[in-house]
């Protein structure tokens, strides 16, 4: 048992039968480090950061590979109407909102296979820069998957906000939110195109405060009957 | 097709909509042969339960024929009868794989707004707000169901809709809560509430071994019921009739080793403490009624177990927890883990050891729908359960 102790710890707990088996652990964007938990980032000086985490069933190395396709990324992340790869690391990004386009370029900066990819923006609308980690949850449980997500957007960020009808951050957890669901089930869950009644006056208020108005991303197909 | 619509706090209209179309891979689409109007749904009419959108198509208990079904549903085909559960369900992720079916992380798409509420988001639901996923409802004549791989439960057997449409909702949600309750052999179990779920409470509580079950409402005809299960009913706005000490009184002074809240957030009171709630929640100090809930921590024994399947939606004030703490109990609640309970209780229904249309007061069309939402609310009619059968044309 001894051996799964940190070291200089000194500890009255000799039996953990199901602690993780690891020296130190360095989680999905420094979520703990050395025992302690990490908070994010603060927002600061025109800088926005947003993480996020969710637990997914299965491996990170099957993980690593859906998010690693940038060119299914329209599969999954909303309102990205096409990615294209330009370069060995590079790609070309266009989103389109109901009232307008964004586009930029993104490079990736670091990509360990399985295990980790981060990235940043190199010019265009969108000034981001960000990193997912995979790792394998503890008792077995899947793959605790991890976004650090940073904007450098200033006036931009809120120029998103208008555009996209959805808040930077809240954007940056749907699509993980949806990366789980296609991930596990092959889908993402779905009501736009479903019947309804007459929505009436208020309407499209109520729609935009449930953020029902930002397109739902297709997911592997959407007509498949 | 038509559709039962939520157009507003007490405004329910029967109106034409386009029909439903398979969106995603999982997808079905169902002829709807019977649906029913839940006690959940009231809470919907009085405007308890935030983020409606006029236009919202109503009903989560419903079952059909299958017209359709997406790209990767397998295990149904056109022609096959299935009852749907309430909740949507995706049998994929780590709380579908504890059984935790309600809890389900995949297929809310406005997890966000609950997020915000509650912490977490459960499940999608059908036709119950957007919070709970903005799903269009089954009080229509066709409908769409996400997730058709997993949810729907084929019925085989020749038994006719009324008695296995229960199955949607409010038998495994009775049988649920009596399963929380954690009933062993002989014990005395509190029932308030004697609608549908009280009724299923009632009855898998002697199920699961209830010694004594003592079932508390007002409403002349659902006492009647409950004692023709075998319950000893209360009338709680009897002259000197205390609860709780009828609750002494019927367990030799020690209370009910289980209480079980079928009632939930919209509990009647004509007492100062309904009052005293109405009030709080005109001003909007407090969104719910928790007055069975305050009667039920009081009343269950010492180290008892109190379940909760009655609906509660935001902050309730003045719960006893000190007594819920000073007596030790146990407390469980919650969405039903529909899928967990539909297979073993449709067996329960085919061995004939239970027949759950024996609560069915009322049957009826999609047009009588609206004006039959305020019989239900006001309990009118000798109501206990309002089935409607989308296809029937108005009797004349
Ligand atoms: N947990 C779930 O998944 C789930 C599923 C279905 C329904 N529900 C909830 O269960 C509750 C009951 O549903 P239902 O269809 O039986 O509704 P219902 O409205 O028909 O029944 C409620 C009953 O409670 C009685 N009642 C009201 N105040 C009372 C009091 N102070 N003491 C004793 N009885 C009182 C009423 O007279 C009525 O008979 C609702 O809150 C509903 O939303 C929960
Ligand atoms: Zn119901
Ligand atoms: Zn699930």
């Amino acid at each position: 048992m001894a051996e799964i102790l940190r070291k200089d710890a000194r500890t009255a707990l000799h039996e953990k039968p199901g602690a993780e088996q690891s020296e130190s652990r360095t989680l999905g964007a420094n979520v703990v480090e050395d025992g302690r938990y990490m908070p994010p980032p603060t927002d600061e000086d025109g800088k926005q950061w947003v993480r996020t985490s969710v637990l997914i069933k299965g491996e990170p190395r099957d993980l690593y590979g859906l998010w690693h396709n940038v060119e299914d990324a329209p599969l999954w992340q909303e309102q990205i109407a096409s990615v294209t790869r330009t370069g060995e690391k590079t790609s070309h990004w266009t989103m389109q909102s109901a009232t307008g386009t964004l586009e930029w370029d993104s490079e990736i900066m670091a990509d360990e296979p399985g295990h980790r990819i981060s990235w940043r923006s190199i010019g265009g609308d969108s000034e981001n820069a960000g990193e997912v980690v995979f790792e394998a949850a503890p008792g077995g449980r899947g793959t605790y998957v991890t976004v650090l997500q940073e904007f450098r957007m200033g006036k931009l960020a809120s120029g998103f906000e208008t555009l996209t009808g959805r808040n930077p951050k809240q954007a940056v957890i749907e699509n993980l939110r949806q990366f789980k669901a296609l991930a596990e089930t092959g889908e993402i869950p779905r009501t736009h195109g479903q019947p309804h009644g007459p929505r009436g006056a208020a309407g499209t208020v109520k729609s935009a405060a449930y953020a029902e108005n930002v397109a739902q991303p297709p997911g592997l197909e959407r007509m498949a009957s | 097709m038509k559709a039962v619509c939520w157009m507003g706090k007490s405004k329910i209209e029967t109106l034409k909509v386009p029909d439903p179309v398979i969106l995603n891979p999982h997808d079905a689409i169902l002829r709807v042969t019977r649906t029913a109007i839940c006690g959940s749904d009231l809470h919907l009419f009085d405007g308890f339960i935030p983020t409606m959108e006029q236009g919202d198509i109503l009903g989560h208990e419903f079952m059909g024929i299958v017209e359709d079904v997406g790209r990767d549903v397998k295990n149904l085909k056109p022609g096959d009868r299935v009852v749907v559960p309430f909740t949507i369900a995706c049998g994929q992720c780590e709380f579908c794989h504890k059984g935790l079916w309600s809890a389900c992380d995949n297929t809310n798409p406005n997890a966000h707004l609950m997020e915000t509420a509650y912490g977490y988001s459960g499940s999608g639901l059908f036709g119950y707000s957007h919070m709970m996923g903005g799903y269009a409802g089954g009080q229509a004549q066709y409908v769409r169901v996400p997730f058709a791989n997993i949810g729907p439960l084929k019925i085989e057997s020749d038994l006719p809709d009324e008695k296995v449409l229960f199955l949607t909702d409010i038998f495994p949600t009775g049988y649920m809560a009596a399963e929380n309750a954690q009933i062993a052999e002989g014990d005395a179990v509190a029932v308030w509430g004697c609608g549908p779920v009280g009724q299923f409470a009632i009855a898998s509580a002697f199920m699961l071994g209830a010694g004594r079950v003592i079932a508390v409402d007002r409403i002349p005809e659902r006492l009647e019921l409950a004692r023709s299960l075998g319950a000893i009913t209360v009338d709680y706005t009897e002259q000197d009739v205390s609860v709780l000490q009828a609750m002494r009184d019927l367990t030799g002074g020690m209370g009910p080793d289980s209480c079980i809240d079928a009632v939930g957030l919209e509990a009647h009171s004509n007492q100062l403490q309904g009052v005293y709630d109405k009030v709080k929640t005109m001003l909007m100090l407090e969104t719910d009624r928790p007055i069975v809930l305050r009667q039920a921590i009081q009343a269950v024994r010492k180290g008892g177990t109190l379940s909760v399947p009655g609906v509660y939606g935001g902050l309730l004030d003045k719960v006893p927890f000190g007594a819920a703490f000073g007596k030790g109990i146990t407390m469980k609640m919650g969405q039903t883990h529909m899928h967990k309970y539909m297979k073993p209780l449709l067996e329960r229904i085919e061995k004939g050891q239970i027949d759950p249309s024996y609560i069915i007061s009322h049957r009826i069309t999609l047009e009588e729908a609206p004006h039959m939402y305020e019989v239900w609310r006001d309990k009118k009619e000798k109501v206990t359960k309002i089935v409607i059968d989308p296809w029937a044309e108005k009797a004349a």
